[in-house]
């Protein structure tokens, strides 16, 4: 093959692999923005803190495959105990209009929070976490090599959507969550605890962006500003995707992936502002997004 | 009447303490005192969007930025610039942006109008970094003139003295204030607030909302626009980090919050206490911002009203107490 088309694959794997990353992070915030109405603008930022709690799962243990069970369970943890004991606590407050405003606030503190936390724990220079022995070393197929890890990020991702796809489509607590991101109240009318149900959302959005974390660790090194590209991603996708809408967070993500992967290559520095002018324009004359279907 | 005369109860102290500063504080006090000046008036017109239009805006920091570069671009390219229309240069253009954006921002709101101003932001981050030859990236333009500031009959005083200088900046700043402060009392100010409460009523009112959101944003992005130009002065310089940085649109709203919603004044002792927050901490400037962000996240949550919550609750119980003794001396006097 000639060097344009193994060029042109390597990107798209390339952008495959971002864009599978991508959609984790951004599942978690929409499924949570759909269900509570709370756009969690420190969403991104747990994806970052996972990444530091791997690391140093790793320093400590040795072992990536401890690290990727442990650290997002860590992060679980933070997040529904920042659901149960800030946000619930706000709802409490009957702030009626404003309460979004207090919402926002509210997560742009733990955003800023967990950053600067980071930083002091960890410091600003960026660490670098080893990809496992096991997924070392390239895939070489007629004359291509690609790293296996990215390989691996793109299987455990698919693994993971079917999984959470299983969950959301297949099982009682699944029917509980949609019916909740279609109409909450309705839904508790109907007897579903749904303090419940919100706390297991946040629970599952904050592991999915946790399992994101460590995954993109030894793909994108570790440090403080890792959060804010992944922060402006997610926020266009969900944008785009639609509030709440998990096949268009699918999509969006696939594409600002290898949007990413082939503007590097391409449009140097234009990439950024095609896409948020895109998103200007669908937040304009389309506010539910290109795939929400809910007022 | 009344009203007024509480109002003029916190403007003069206020005027007379910066009035005097100078003379008091020395150099290194004085530069603060601008900054939090300059950043006072930044929140007081991202406050005006937020607690009187009931608008959230992510991106406020575009406006700043654009008073920044506007008034640096004036200075640089237009030869002999006067001092005071190089700042009204710099709040025109940020004006000439919030008027550009309007038709896109004011049909929106909440979330909606949170992500627009973020992305818009965002797309002028990338058009700054992008044309760093013209806009120095992020090494920023440095080192301009400052040109003296012309007063007709008195003559040209000399902006590089930093005293000179602060009373000019502090002038600016309280004029632009306090026009802010009249806005919100005017009757246009009474629609804004009714808008944010209830614009279908508005609009059923005859009042065109649109336009009057329209309105509100260009005033809002025209004072900040001061804010960013008198801040490009004062330090010289102009970096993209500096005035579009991840924490640039956050910060004046976080003083809002901490300085409490809902109020004129609230934002700048928002500012204020970020500022002696910062200054206390100077011995550890890394651990600043995290203690800021925990004032934040406890203020929300424990006492979602500000600071401003705080004097009111002290100033009811001084009411009460006043009328006890009031009380206990009638009932002295009758026995």
């Amino acid at each position: 093959m000639d060097s344009m088309t193994i060029m042109m694959i390597t990107q798209g794997i390339h952008g495959l692999a971002y864009g599978m990353l991508l959609f984790l992070v951004a599942s978690g915030f929409t499924l949570i923005f759909g269900m509570m109405g709370i756009l969690n603008i420190a969403h991104a930022s747990f994806f970052m803190l996972a990444a530091y709690v791997g690391f140093q799962v790793i320093q400590w243990s040795g072992s990536f495959w401890l690290a990727l069970i442990v650290a997002p369970i860590v992060i679980t943890v933070v997040g529904i105990v920042m659901e149960r004991v800030m946000l619930r606590r706000l709802r409490k407050f009957k702030l009626g209009k404003a309460a979004v405003l207090f919402e926002l606030m509210l997560t742009v503190g733990v955003m800023v929070c967990i950053e600067e936390a980071v930083k002091n724990l960890w410091g600003t220079d960026p660490q670098i976490v080893n990809v496992p022995a096991l997924l070392g070393g390239l895939l070489r197929y007629q004359g291509m090599q690609y790293p296996i890890y990215r390989m691996f990020i793109i299987v455990l991702s698919c693994a993971i959507l079917l999984l959470l796809g299983l969950v959301l489509y297949k099982t009682r607590l699944g029917n509980f969550v949609r019916a909740a991101v279609q109409d909450a109240e309705m839904t508790g009318a109907l007897g579903v605890n749904v303090p419940l149900v919100f706390s297991f959302v946040f629970g599952l959005g904050t592991w999915l962006a946790g399992v994101a974390g460590v995954a993109a660790a030894p793909m994108l090194t570790v440090f403080p500003g890792l959060a804010n590209q992944m922060m402006l991603d997610s926020f266009i996708v969900v944008a785009l995707g639609g509030f709440g809408s998990l096949l268009g967070a699918f999509v969006i993500s696939m594409l600002l992936g290898e949007l990413t992967a082939f503007g590097i290559q391409f449009l140097p520095g234009y990439s950024t502002i095609i896409l948020f002018g895109f998103m200007v324009l669908v937040l304009t004359f389309r506010p539910l997004g290109l795939f929400g279907e809910r007022e | 009447m009344k009203r007024n005369m509480r109002g003029w109860l916190i403007w003069i102290p206020m005027i007379g303490a910066l009035a005097i500063a100078p003379q008091v504080l020395g150099a290194f006090e004085i530069t603060i005192v601008l900054g939090m000046a300059i950043f006072a008036l930044f929140s007081i017109s991202l406050n005006l969007l937020l607690s009187f239009a009931g608008l959230l805006s992510f991106g406020h920091a575009m406006f700043f930025a654009a008073g920044a570069y506007g008034t640096v671009f004036a200075l640089e390219y237009i030869q002999g610039v006067p001092l005071l229309p190089a700042v009204l240069i710099g709040a025109l253009s940020a004006a000439f942006l919030a008027l550009a954006l309007s038709p896109l921002l004011v049909r929106a709101s909440g979330h909606t109008f949170a992500m627009l101003t973020m992305a818009f932001s965002q797309i002028m981050y990338a058009i700054v970094m992008k044309y760093s030859t013209i806009t120095g990236g992020n090494d920023g333009i440095s080192g301009f003139p400052i040109p003296a500031l012309g007063i007709p009959g008195i003559g040209d005083i000399d902006m590089t003295m930093e005293r000179n200088f602060y009373y000019a900046a502090i002038t600016i700043l309280g004029i632009s204030a306090w026009v802010m402060w009249f806005f919100t009392r005017t009757p246009f100010g009474s629609i804004m607030i009714s808008m944010r409460d209830n614009p279908e009523r508005v609009a059923y009112l005859g009042f065109n909302v649109s336009i009057s959101k329209a309105v509100v944003l260009v005033v809002s992005a025209w004072f900040a626009g001061v804010a960013g130009s008198v801040y490009a002065l004062f330090q010289n310089m102009v970096s993209v980090d500096g005035v579009l940085g991840p924490m640039s649109s956050f910060t004046p709203l976080i003083n809002c919050f901490i300085g409490g919603l809902g109020t004129f004044i609230g934002p700048v002792f928002g500012t204020g206490i970020g500022t002696m927050l910062t200054e206390l901490m100077s011995a550890h400037p890394e651990q600043a911002q995290l203690v800021f962000s925990f004032v934040l996240i406890l203020l929300v949550l424990f006492l979602p009203g500000g600071v401003m919550t705080l004097y009111w609750k002290v100033a009811a119980k001084w009411m009460v107490l006043q009328n006890r003794i009031q009380s206990a001396f009638l009932k002295g006097n009758h026995g």
